[in-house]
């Protein structure tokens, strides 16, 4: 859906973007991590249609940003990380505003309005003036914004910066909701438990190159080695190791308490084996929890080791 | 414009209108001879015109001058650029918007012209022709205070050029003709024909001029170039053309935002 080829962008002798790729599927959310500056929202705003870039291609939806510029505004959505609202208007008189400028029919327009309103949870707000809204109401008011022509393509550039913690929740709720609805979503972050939840791929770019990108269990597995499940066990632990040593596909098992740790070498879609297998082998558990990845340690690894 | 402030310009604009002409009514009557204030419309019409050219000459660039810097420096524009709106749209719209509200403070004199033509001296003919001229007058001052506001990036310094470039149309620009002309005058005595041609070529391009040469009496030199044209003519095709350069310009800038966003 979304595609960067070695794209490069210059800004006189400073180079924001050196040589990046990428390719995010139909229906992926991908998580953008980097520091600040490290050329996350130069990427975006290419994406966006509002920069060209100095050398590469990039396309949304197949369509060339350079040569099809409209045809990607009709499917993406975009959301800026700093952006200014209309403070005298309504917040129904901005929405219409846009959906205008969306080419939304008039005779959808007030339904459409409702519509994203109630999935940003500013439905109250319908008649009341912009510049009166919370700085995580106005967040929430772009993301309904970005939202008003059904894009297939969201691009939003850090949602939850500057966003006390109740909002930053409310906005994570948001894109959860977004990916269940089956978009495309590519949100940037420097804060990487932001996106951990929610992502199923990730890029991590530095200083403008990428350093790493693809599915999170992929680039965990590549680099974080095996990948833990956490089980917790109603009767001895001891006997449940024992049962887990019997697989070729765990590497080692150790418990605290009754919680054992098993080091699993398999493919994490096939995890459920080994449940079923321990079930089947009649060990009680109250838990099994395949470790999430630890997008924290992956991002200090790598840019760790692009550092040395 | 929403809210009170659209009805409190409006309303201080028509009151500012009506003082002036009300004053110079109230002189005119106590001191001129009933043949001037029988005809007082030929004075407070083009009075009334004046004042209005004058505050075109600040509204128009005021309104127009920040529509692109602003939404810049409020950070709505790059919303606006990513919108399927067209650059088209984006121009049509904004100067469209400053110039709505111009030409709803220019008609609410209408009432107060309708007073001094009822007065005497002037034609119709005469008053609709001063009507084109500001009109065009207001377009073109929007339309380069727009291209101003997409050159520079702050709306303030986009406001302050664009009214320095209404000054050098109006005044500079006439300023620098007469200039010349005495110079030369004070070198063989008398202005040569070459530079009262030019010196009338550069009044044509003068709405100011334009209005006074309905006034009639105006001297205008039998050998001057382009005589039988009226000056109105001339000035509103040349400020027509300066509207149409802008907005081409205008156009050409908003096509291209990517290399300048």
């Amino acid at each position: 859906m979304i595609k960067i080829d070695n794209v490069t962008k210059k800004f006189g002798s400073f180079t924001a973007v050196n040589s990046v790729s990428l390719n995010i599927g139909k229906g992926e959310v991908f998580g953008f991590i980097g520091p600040n500056g490290a050329g996350k929202t130069t990427t975006i705003r290419m994406l966006a249609t509002l920069s060209l870039p100095s050398e590469g291609s990039l396309s949304v939806g197949g369509f060339d940003i350079v040569k099809e510029p409209r045809e990607v505004r009709r499917i993406i959505g975009y959301m800026p990380d700093s952006f200014g609202v209309y403070e005298d208007l309504l917040v129904w008189e901005y929405l219409d505003y846009f959906a205008a400028l969306y080419h939304v029919d008039p005779s959808r327009r007030k339904r459409t309005i409702n519509d994203v309103l109630e999935l940003t949870d500013l439905t109250i707000k319908y008649g009341s003036q912009v510049m009166s809204l919370s700085r995580g109401m106005k967040q929430r008011l772009c993301l309904a914004k970005t939202l008003l022509h059904d894009p297939e393509v969201l691009l939003l550039d850090e949602p939850a910066s500057g966003l006390d913690p109740h909002a930053r929740i409310e906005i994570r709720e948001l894109i959860r909701e977004l990916c269940r609805m089956g978009k495309t979503i590519l949100v940037s972050s420097h804060i990487l438990t932001e996106l951990a939840d929610f992502c199923s791929s990730i890029g991590i770019i530095e200083r403008g190159e990428m350093l790493a990108a693809g599915r999170i269990d992929e680039i965990t597995a590549s680099l974080a080695g095996n990948q833990v499940i956490e089980i917790t066990v109603k009767g001895d632990p001891l006997a449940a190791i024992a049962v887990l040593e019997e697989r070729t596909d765990i590497a080692r098992a150790t418990s605290d308490g009754r919680v054992v740790r098993a080091e699993y070498t398999g493919a994490s879609e096939d995890v459920d084996v080994v449940l079923e297998y321990l079930v089947g082998r009649g060990v009680k558990l109250t838990a099994f929890t395949p470790a999430s990845a630890n997008l924290e340690d992956i991002f200090l690894k790598i840019t760790r080791g692009a550092v040395a | 414009m929403r809210g009170m402030r659209a009805f409190l310009v409006l309303t201080g604009y028509v009151l500012l209108l009506s003082i002036i002409v009300g004053m110079i009514y109230l002189v005119l009557s106590k001191n001129a001879p009933a043949t001037i204030v029988n005809q007082a419309g030929i004075i407070l019409t083009p009075v009334l015109i004046y004042v209005q050219m004058g505050l075109i000459c600040l509204i128009a660039p005021t309104f127009s001058a920040s529509a692109v810097s602003f939404e810049r420096e409020q950070q709505t524009f790059d919303l606006l650029v990513v919108s399927l709106a067209k650059p088209s749209t984006i121009l049509v719209g904004k100067v469209g918007a400053a110039l709505s509200y111009l030409l709803l403070t220019l008609f609410g004199s209408v009432p107060l012209i309708s007073l001094t033509y009822s007065m005497g001296g002037v034609s119709m003919g005469d008053i609709a022709i001063a009507y084109l001229i500001m009109v065009v007058q207001g377009v073109t001052y929007c339309s380069f205070s727009f291209l101003w506001s997409t050159l520079i990036r702050r709306s303030v310094v986009s406001q302050l050029v664009s009214i320095l470039t209404v000054i050098v149309l109006v005044a500079a620009m006439p300023a620098l003709a007469l200039f010349f002309t005495a110079l030369s005058a004070s070198f063989t005595g008398a202005p040569s024909n070459t530079f009262v041609n030019v010196t009338f070529l550069l009044l044509r391009t003068n709405p100011f001029a334009a209005v006074a040469s309905l006034i009639p009496g105006f001297p205008l030199p039998s050998s001057v170039w382009l005589r039988s044209v009226p000056i109105w003519v001339t000035q509103v095709v040349f400020y027509l053309s300066l509207m149409g350069l802008s907005l081409y310009l205008s156009l050409r800038r908003l096509r291209n935002t990517r290399n300048w966003l």
